[in-house]
């Protein structure tokens, strides 16, 4: 008897043993983090402290290949394994069978339905009505069978697959978040992902441990802590010294510090999103009685006076660059390396534009956010001092957040576009400057669209195959270009402090994603 | 007496509804709490409807009335990002605050107080100098400096994170190191010019003539009648225990009011800042009125008015 019960119980320890030390090989990463969103809800969270978080929370139906692809412009199967178009409207989704949300509750049809449904994302009064814009143009969400549903579009959108890779692709469990509710769901979120959340305090800190029940396992870390560290010195000395395995937010002139310390890395990423600014080149704006930039002359002498590769080349080295006009290298097939600007830095043209134009010498106001993008202010003084070398007169005003660089009057405002959405240039130049967009009709609006631009951007929406859209995107860029309502800077960056004992490649990502495709073990 | 206990009842009340009156007006004027929960592009009819769901569309007047009935009801509103009650979030960060500040006050004081006595009792003495000119020293060094200097000379230099994790407290040392030399600093300056003062004041003359022993003259006339000035600065810091440690806060990742109070501005959580502000303001005027009250008890010149 006492024997039997030895030799069981080497047994059992035999089989424990290799069980336990693979548990133990996998390392608790703490990441210290500038800051947290508020609410873990993927959706009412977007935001660059929220996706952080949200990509290891929970998983999307369909996801973007950035661990074989930095900039990720294909895309693979995740919570859906495959999606067809039935008609030019109505999209079939087949999803995944047996995935378990982190309380065991297996995902099916009526979670996806309700994770896109009009309740949660686009009827009138909505629970999140952040995904408004990643909603657009859907009608209807059904769920036709345990593992299907189909989504009905009012547009023919060829490109609609990109968008389950963005947050409006999140699945949720319908019967928790109905339980507990939006505000309670977003303190302590569940979704079907490698990490199960197991404490939130929004002004301290997320833990996660790793759901070894995962579809897409094994789980490389034990478990993950994103924790609130305002100062970036303290972050960097936490770093430095072990408590902190990632940094974020490393500021500029601070990466070559972070570069030499010992035992870590930088890992320095573009990301999709591109530092602006707007023209207010409104004729109607009260506050702007004899607004100057309604002359497109005045505007395109402004573009033409600036450096920005010298700029960019001064503030960031090579870890970024100034975008041709929506010639984004994400967008595959559609970025042209070879396409060059139609208004490249050329003074002595600047020179004559601002000859044309009736600019008197009148001071623009230019208005920026404190703090909001890495090196902009910066960038702006830089440029103002060209303006000035060519007779023209900006102002800087920055404040502190962007409902006051919204008052009126300003010239300029600063602001930045987001690129991911479609897997084309659909978002940054038909949304972000088509009828619909906040440059139209939000409170801080800089412009109204041309006639041809609406119906060069109508025939872009149409065009179903590459070559059609392919042709109808580069008429709709000629011309944006023509009106100039604005300028970009260059392509956002976001730079990490890694410990050197971490495998760890997030792709060109403000994402951070802990799961075995990009952690490796 | 009565009297004087309540003009500063009413000073208070008045003190207490101009501070939060004018929390409520700038709160919404430096900043649309609705463009802060949308992203920066999103559409207008996206703001607006944060701006129902808040009651930011109301009249500027209905949204403070029905903000005093609130309070009067005990009612302190819901953070908009979370949802969660206001006052359960600040009592939350409470404690850490409370031990933060706290432990800063107990160095403050532990140090301040024997380093002001033994200027004054050794005045212009070499000792005498030294320890003022130390005590100038930490309280004109910003505190965000000191921690700063802190933080990194222990991670460059002896591999150490000297920076808070929120589930141990041995890590309130630092911190509060750094908060608690600059008021040990005015500790001292204080409890040695007081003391100074008492020192030499004829009823102490009087006292040696009578024939008291010098350690009998020090304790029991010159300490109590030192202590007044140095009730008051206590008082004053004991109000400020909540509020004061901002900035230390931020630097040391400490999760407290501080950082709690920083967060909610800069994301217009107006509930919250709202909330924060009150509580500070209740502590600050509470602690004067105490302040107030003690002088009662301490001087019988005031009793007698």
């Amino acid at each position: 008897m006492f024997h039997k019960n030895v030799l069981s119980a080497a047994f059992a320890l035999a089989l424990a043993v290799p069980l336990a030390a693979q548990a133990q090989d996998r390392p608790d990463i703490t990441l210290a983090v500038d800051n947290l969103w508020e609410t873990m809800d993927p959706v009412i969270g977007i935001s660059t402290s929220g996706a952080r978080v949200h990509y290891n929370v929970f998983d999307t139906l369909i996801s973007r290949n950035r661990w074989e692809d930095p900039d990720g412009a294909t895309l693979v199967p995740q919570l859906a394994t495959s999606w067809e178009r039935k008609t030019p409207y109505i999209w079939e989704l087949t999803l995944r069978e047996g995935v378990p949300f982190h309380d065991g509750h297996i995902m099916d049809a009526e979670d996806v339905a309700f994770s896109m449904s009009a309740e949660r994302l686009w009827g009138p009064e909505p629970l999140a009505p952040r995904g408004t814009r990643y909603a657009a143009n859907i009608v209807r969400v059904e769920a036709t069978g345990p593992l299907t549903v189909e989504v009905e579009l009012d547009i023919a959108d060829p490109t609609f697959p990109n968008r389950l890779a963005t947050p409006l692709g999140f699945v949720l469990p319908k019967h928790y978040y109905e339980e507990v509710g939006t505000d309670a769901f977003g303190q302590m979120p569940m979704g079907t992902g490698p990490y199960r959340v197991t404490s939130f305090d929004p002004s301290v800190e997320l833990t996660a441990e790793a759901f070894d029940d995962y579809w897409n396992g094994p789980v490389p870390a034990e478990s993950l802590t994103f924790r609130i560290v305002p100062e970036f010195s303290t972050r960097f000395a936490g770093l430095v010294s072990g408590e902190f395995d990632i940094i974020v937010s490393i500021p500029a002139d601070q990466i070559e510090q972070v570069e030499n310390a010992d035992g870590v890395h930088v890992l320095s990423k573009g990301i999709e999103n591109y530092p602006m600014f707007a023209f207010n080149m409104l004729e109607d704006d009260e506050t702007l009685p004899d607004n100057p930039l309604t002359d497109p002359n005045l505007r395109k002498a402004m573009v033409s006076a600036i450096d920005r590769d010298a700029i960019v080349e001064a503030l960031w080295g090579d870890a970024t660059f100034v975008p041709t006009p929506f010639n984004f290298p994400e967008y595959g097939d559609y970025f042209d390396p070879e396409r060059e600007r139609a208004y490249p830095y050329d003074p002595e043209r600047a020179a004559e534009l601002l000859e044309a134009s009736d600019y008197d010498g009148e001071e623009l106001e230019w208005h920026i956010t404190r703090g909001f993008y890495p090196n902009y202010e910066i960038a702006a003084e830089f440029m103002v001092e060209q303006w000035r070398d060519v007779g023209i007169n900006v102002k800087i005003t920055l404040v502190d957040n962007f409902s006051l660089a919204y008052e009126r009057p300003f010239h300029l405002l600063n602001m930045s576009m987001s690129s991911d959405f479609s897997g084309d240039p659909w978002r940054p130049l038909w949304l972000d400057w088509g009828p619909t967009s906040s440059r139209v009709n939000a409170s801080h609006r800089t412009y109204v669209p041309t006639d041809k631009f609406l119906e060069l951007g109508e025939a872009f929406v149409q065009a179903q195959d590459f070559e059609t859209r392919y042709a109808a995107y580069l008429d709709l860029v000629a011309e944006w270009e023509d009106i100039t309502p604005g300028m970009y800077l260059w392509r956002n960056v976001v730079s990490y402090g890694v410990r050197d004992d971490l495998d760890w490649d997030p792709g060109n990502s403000a994402v951070t994603i802990f799961d075995k495709r990009y952690l490796k073990n | 007496m009565i009297g004087y206990i309540g003009s500063r009842l009413l000073r208070a009340v008045v003190t207490l509804l101009i501070t939060i009156t004018l929390v409520f007006v700038f709160i919404r004027f430096s900043g649309d709490p609705a463009a802060a929960l949308a992203p920066p592009d999103a559409p207008q009819e996206v703001i607006d409807q944060y701006r129902r769901a808040l009651g930011l569309d109301q009249p500027l007047w209905k949204q403070y009335t029905a903000y005093l009935g609130q309070l009067l009801q005990g009612e302190f509103g819901y953070s908009i990002h979370t949802g969660l009650s206001s006052a359960q979030v600040f009592m939350g960060r409470l404690p850490s605050t409370l031990l933060l500040g706290g432990s800063a006050l107990a160095i403050a004081l532990l140090l301040g107080l024997p380093l002001g006595a033994i200027g004054a009792l050794n005045r212009g003495k070499p000792i005498d100098r030294f320890a003022m000119g130390f005590s100038v020293f930490a309280f004109a060094l910003p505190n965000f400096l000191f921690g700063l200097i802190i933080i990194l000379v222990g991670a460059l230099v002896f591999q150490t994170y000297v920076g808070a994790s929120p589930d141990s407290f041995v890590d309130v040392f630092f911190p509060a190191l750094t908060l608690g030399l600059a008021s040990m600093g005015a500790f001292a300056r204080f409890a040695r010019s007081s003391l100074l003062e008492t020192i030499n004041a004829p009823f102490m003359v009087a006292a040696e003539a009578r024939g008291i022993g010098g350690r009998r003259r020090l304790l029991r006339h010159a300490l109590p009648n030192a202590a007044i000035p140095l009730v008051t600065l206590i008082g004053l810091s004991l109000g400020g225990l909540i509020a004061g440690s901002v900035v230390t806060e931020q630097v040391f990742g400490w999760p407290g009011v501080g950082q709690l109070l920083v967060r909610s501005v800069a994301t217009r959580d107006i509930a919250m800042v709202q909330f924060i502000v009150l509580a500070v303001a209740v502590t600050m005027i509470t602690a004067n009125l105490i302040v107030d009250l003690l002088y009662l008890l301490i001087d019988p010149r005031i009793r007698s008015k």
